[in-house]
């Protein structure tokens, strides 16, 4: 059952070509990774199913509904959640605020301006519980804009699964980290997306090899190999496009 | 913070306005704290665009200003009878138009925020200030719109002929409105009004347009400063172009940024001092708009976040106790920088002014006269550097202050 | 009627070249550094104003050379000292801060000239008309005041698209952090091109101070138009700004020349409305009237339909 389905996705800025022709099926409760050199336009990919862009042709399914060129909150409201490579929190707002916010439309609050906030009881224990998941409950009065760098990726996570959104796709989430940091982060992204769909941008390989259950090689706006671990790792087209990288981390 | 300590600061800042005319009920000073008054709320609803959603606009005036001449209409149809009703609900009819041209205008200005949107504003409020001069039935053309409003039925026996009357109805309206203002921010429509102001983007990714968040503020902000406008019609019982123009919306920005933008309190604090010095100040200097101006752009560059801010910024002293510390450091710095300030001010007053003897402060100096200038001149040029020299010693105090919380935080 | 159409069109033509002069200083400004300077028409009063001062001892043409000069060098200053500072907290504290040093500069102009007009003359020299027609006559002075807009223009030109410092301000327009890693001084390029930007608002002052009156009250009449002419020719876009200005020089020219009004097409309809009519405002509303309004209206339709303007391509 393919929960995301892009079928011959392109994207052109201008005369040149990010993404050539791109078809997809992600399973439903799949994790999946999307690898490739820098510059590939995995980030690109993200933001065309997100919707930050539109898409120059090519359709995009998530649970049977097109949504390629619809605005961001959009397919954020249909269960679509998604986390950036560079931090992208609330910075002038305290860490329980942050993850808060990122609960109200799935709570149904709309665009209300009469419900006091300090008043919805099973919102604000629905957000601690958030804070605990991703171990920032200690910090909840803290600023975020202050925190540590791998306490806003962690946020950055927080924000992004708060809304228990079904798909939820992570751009590079341990990027930066140390590697005890990153461990952790592992551990963490593995207990919040379990039973949900994960779409992951990374370049560490070990991660990779780690979680996915599939894994897609883009190179120079094109999917040149999908399928499982070994398999990817043995594929020759592969092995060309990283001139021997996957080979040697093996 | 608990609920009986917000109930508390609530209850003091209901107590406060209701107690006001016992310092002093003067003819001036009933009229200063009106003016305060209508420009809480006005700074306030300014707030809700600029420190809470992000948005810069010069044109806010134009809700105010409409509030106002709606007003003074309803107190000329209370007059003449076409209507009859208390005028205690005045504020509410400007507040009603207030909204009603947000609607519309916002409609079309809140796409975008930043720079486009300060530009639209900006446009919108020259066309309405420009257009209330052609469309003299309302606007009354140059020589505004003026009213009576003592024509309503009695509240309690109490007819408003006198301003202090007026001022008890205007505490009333500060005290609805700042809380009502205050509410929305605690909603979720006020909260996520602070997250597309801290990044639009992330905002739509947690499902929420951030246009429309935009909208609501804009609206709510445009029906509070038809109140304000509503207000200032019953106590002026006039109202011209000029309250609708870019220099009103000007003095609305120059009020909430001196304040504070970051602080629902800062606007409050910006609207009382800049109230002050329009009513005080410009009783002893011609030159107090200048001083306004230049406090303004010091505000800007080394205050950016108002006096509210700077206040704030003790937060952490005043938790762990050390903020007696900072006492004598101030002083060290602040008495040669209020020296610089006075020979400053001194200079400028005297080089202004036209009288034989110059006055200031108690003493007397020949105007223009060398020892005059010299003596000024040198007091200023000291001060500037023995407050320069003395800033070191409260950087560190200020550093040693602060960084006894850190210490403990972590353990 | 043609002599009405013509006068019209060369007052509309020194209107629009003045205001090109005050909108290119700003779109210069605002595609470096992306800060629209509210003060801009400030330090054109501030070149009318120092050019006043100057012509009062040294006649009118020391003024012309100087003024300006004065002018942008506070420019730079305050893009060095002021600027710079706030350029760190956002866009929005950069507007703050130039509306703030507007408002400043205004009061410092109350402060030392007074707040009374000046009696800023043009030049004896160019006292004399130009030529005659149909019995009016055109000012030497305002041919002078075309003809100097031109040269600058052109100068400005070939400064941008021929020399070496101009095409590195091209590339620093779209990609400052990549002409700084070229080595290039990109700091001293921000502060040169506000610096040359404000001397250019300064020179429009020195030749428009004698026939738009120098007052504290200049820089509000034409600051809002050119903040419109910059929006609507594209913030950004040079040649843009040209057009705009010339529109918006030529409309209220001849807006303002024209006896045009609501009656007149209301006649064409064969309607009419009695005095008494709630909207006899509108109704009776004429050309000149209008006049004023018509760039905000323009600004306001534009950036609802087109953000970027007409000619424009920078993303907010």
């Amino acid at each position: 059952m393919s929960i995301l389905s892009l079928t011959n996705v392109s994207k052109s800025f201008g005369e040149t070509t990010i993404i050539k022709e791109v078809s997809l099926d992600i399973a439903q409760g799949e994790k999946h990774a999307i690898i490739g050199p820098n510059g590939a336009g995995k980030s690109t990919l993200f933001h065309l199913i997100s919707g930050r862009y539109n898409v120059s042709g090519g359709t995009i399914i998530f649970n049977n509904e097109e949504i390629q060129n619809k605005p961001p909150y959009e397919i954020a409201r249909l269960g679509l959640a998604r986390s950036f490579q560079v931090t992208n929190i609330f910075p002038r707002m305290n860490v329980f605020e942050n993850v808060r916010c990122a609960l109200l439309w799935s709570s149904n609050y709309r665009y209300s301006f009469w419900h006091l906030l300090g008043r919805q009881g099973e919102l604000n224990d629905h957000a601690m519980g958030v804070l605990e998941q991703i171990g920032l409950k200690d910090k909840a009065l803290f600023p975020s804009g202050e925190l540590a760098y791998a306490q806003q990726r962690a946020l950055e996570l927080g924000i992004a699964i708060a809304s228990g959104a079904e798909l939820i796709m992570l751009d590079e989430p341990v990027a930066g980290m140390s590697h005890s940091e990153a461990e952790n982060a592992v551990g963490l992204i593995n207990r919040i997306t379990e039973g949900k769909t994960l779409i992951m941008v990374e370049h560490d390989m070990n991660i990779v090899f780690d979680m996915a259950d599939r894994i897609s090689v883009l190179v120079y706006g094109e999917i040149i190999a999908t399928d499982e671990p070994e398999k990817v790792r043995a594929n020759a087209k592969v092995q060309e496009a990283y001139l021997g990288e996957v080979a040697s981390d093996a | 913070m608990g609920i009986a300590k917000k109930i508390s600061i609530w209850l003091a800042y209901l107590l406060l306005l209701l107690a006001l005319p016992q310092f002093s009920d003067s003819i001036l000073a009933i009229s200063i704290y009106n003016q305060m008054a209508i420009a809480i709320i006005f700074a306030l609803s300014y707030n809700m665009l600029l420190g809470q959603g992000g948005m810069l606009s010069f044109g806010h005036a134009v809700y105010f200003g409409l509030g106002g001449f709606l007003a003074v209409h309803a107190l000329i149809m209370i007059e003449f009878e076409t209507l009859y009703f208390s005028i205690i609900w005045i504020p509410l009819i400007g507040g009603f138009i207030g909204l009603l041209a947000a609607v519309f205008i916002g409609s079309f200005s809140t796409h975008k925020a930043g720079t486009v949107f300060a530009m639209i504003s900006l446009g919108i409020g020259e066309l309405i200030a420009a257009s209330s001069l052609i469309f003299t039935d309302f606007f009354g053309g140059e020589a505004g719109v003026s009213g009576d409003r003592t024509y309503g039925p009695p509240l309690f026996g109490i007819e408003f002929f006198q301003d202090v009357e007026i001022y008890y109805l205007a505490a009333a309206w500060v005290f609805i409105a700042t809380l009502f203002m205050y509410l929305f921010t605690q909603t979720p429509a006020g909260r996520m009004a602070n997250a597309v102001r801290d990044n639009p983007e992330r905002a739509e990714f947690i499902g929420y347009s951030a246009r429309r968040i935009r909208y609501i503020s804009f609206c709510a902000a445009g029906l509070f400063a038809g109140v304000a406008g509503g207000l200032f019609a019953l106590n002026y019982e006039f109202i011209t172009e000029e309250n609708l123009n870019a220099a009103t919306s000007g003095r609305v920005l120059l009020m909430a940024y001196i304040g504070g933008l970051g602080y629902f309190i800062g606007p409050i604090l910006g609207a009382v001092i800049l109230t002050l010095m329009n009513s005080l100040l410009s009783n002893y200097s011609d030159l107090w708009m200048l001083y306004l101006g230049i406090m303004f752009l010091l505000t800007v560059l080394f205050l950016p976040r108002g006096f509210a801010g700077f206040i704030m910024m003790h937060q952490i002293a005043w938790l762990n106790g050390s903020l007696k510390n900072l006492a004598v450091p101030y002083i060290i710095t602040g008495v040669p920088a209020i020296l610089f300030l006075v020979g400053g001010i001194g200079m400028l007053e005297m080089s202004h002014s036209e009288e034989e003897i110059f006055h200031y402060l108690g003493f007397e100096l020949v105007t223009a006269s060398l020892v005059g200038w010299i003596s000024l001149t040198v007091m200023t040029l000291g001060a500037l550097f023995a407050a320069r020299m003395s800033l070191p010693q409260l950087r560190d105090a200020w550093e040693e202050a602060n960084s006894l919380s850190q210490t403990e935080g972590e353990s | 009627m043609l002599e009405v159409f013509i006068f019209a069109t060369l007052n509309g033509l020194v209107t629009g070249l003045l205001l090109f002069m005050l909108a290119s200083g700003l779109t210069l400004i605002f595609s470096m550094m992306g800060v629209l300077n509210f003060a801009h028409a400030s330090f054109y009063m501030l070149g009318a104003y120092f050019a006043y001062s100057i012509s009062l001892h040294f006649g009118f043409w020391t003024g012309l050379i100087f003024a300006p000069l004065i002018v942008g060098c506070l420019g730079a200053a305050v893009e060095r000292y002021g600027l710079r500072r706030v350029h760190q907290s956002g866009h929005v504290a950069e507007l703050v801060f130039t509306f703030g040093l507007a408002f400043l500069i205004e009061e410092a102009v109350q402060f030392f000239w007074g707040p009374d007009t000046k009696n800023y003359q043009s030049p004896d020299l160019l006292d004399f008309p130009l030529f005659t027609l149909f019995g009016q006559e055109f000012s030497a002075y305002r041919g002078f005041m075309i003809g100097i807009s031109i040269l600058i223009f052109i100068g400005l030109y070939r400064v941008l698209t021929r020399s070496r410092i101009g095409i590195i301000i091209q590339a620093a327009i779209s990609h400052p952090n990549t002409v700084a890693n070229l080595g290039h001084n990109v700091p001293l390029i921000f502060m040169g091109v506000f610096g040359v930007g404000t001397a250019l608002a300064g020179l429009a002052g020195v030749i428009a101070g004698p026939v738009l009156t120098t007052f504290p009250g200049m820089a509000i009449v034409l600051g809002s138009i050119v903040f419109v002419i910059v929006v609507i020719g594209g913030l950004g876009s040079l040649a843009g700004a040209f057009i705009a200005s010339l529109l918006i020089g030529l409309l209220q020219s001849y807006a303002i020349a024209s006896d045009v009004g609501m009656p007149d097409l209301l006649n064409l309809l064969g309607i009419s409305f009695g005095r008494d009519h709630m909207l006899n405002d509108l109704w009776t509303m004429t050309l000149p009237q209008v006049a004023p309004i018509l760039p905000y209206l323009l600004l306001v339709l534009v950036l609802i339909f087109r953000p970027t303007g007409l000619m424009g391509n920078r993303e907010e």
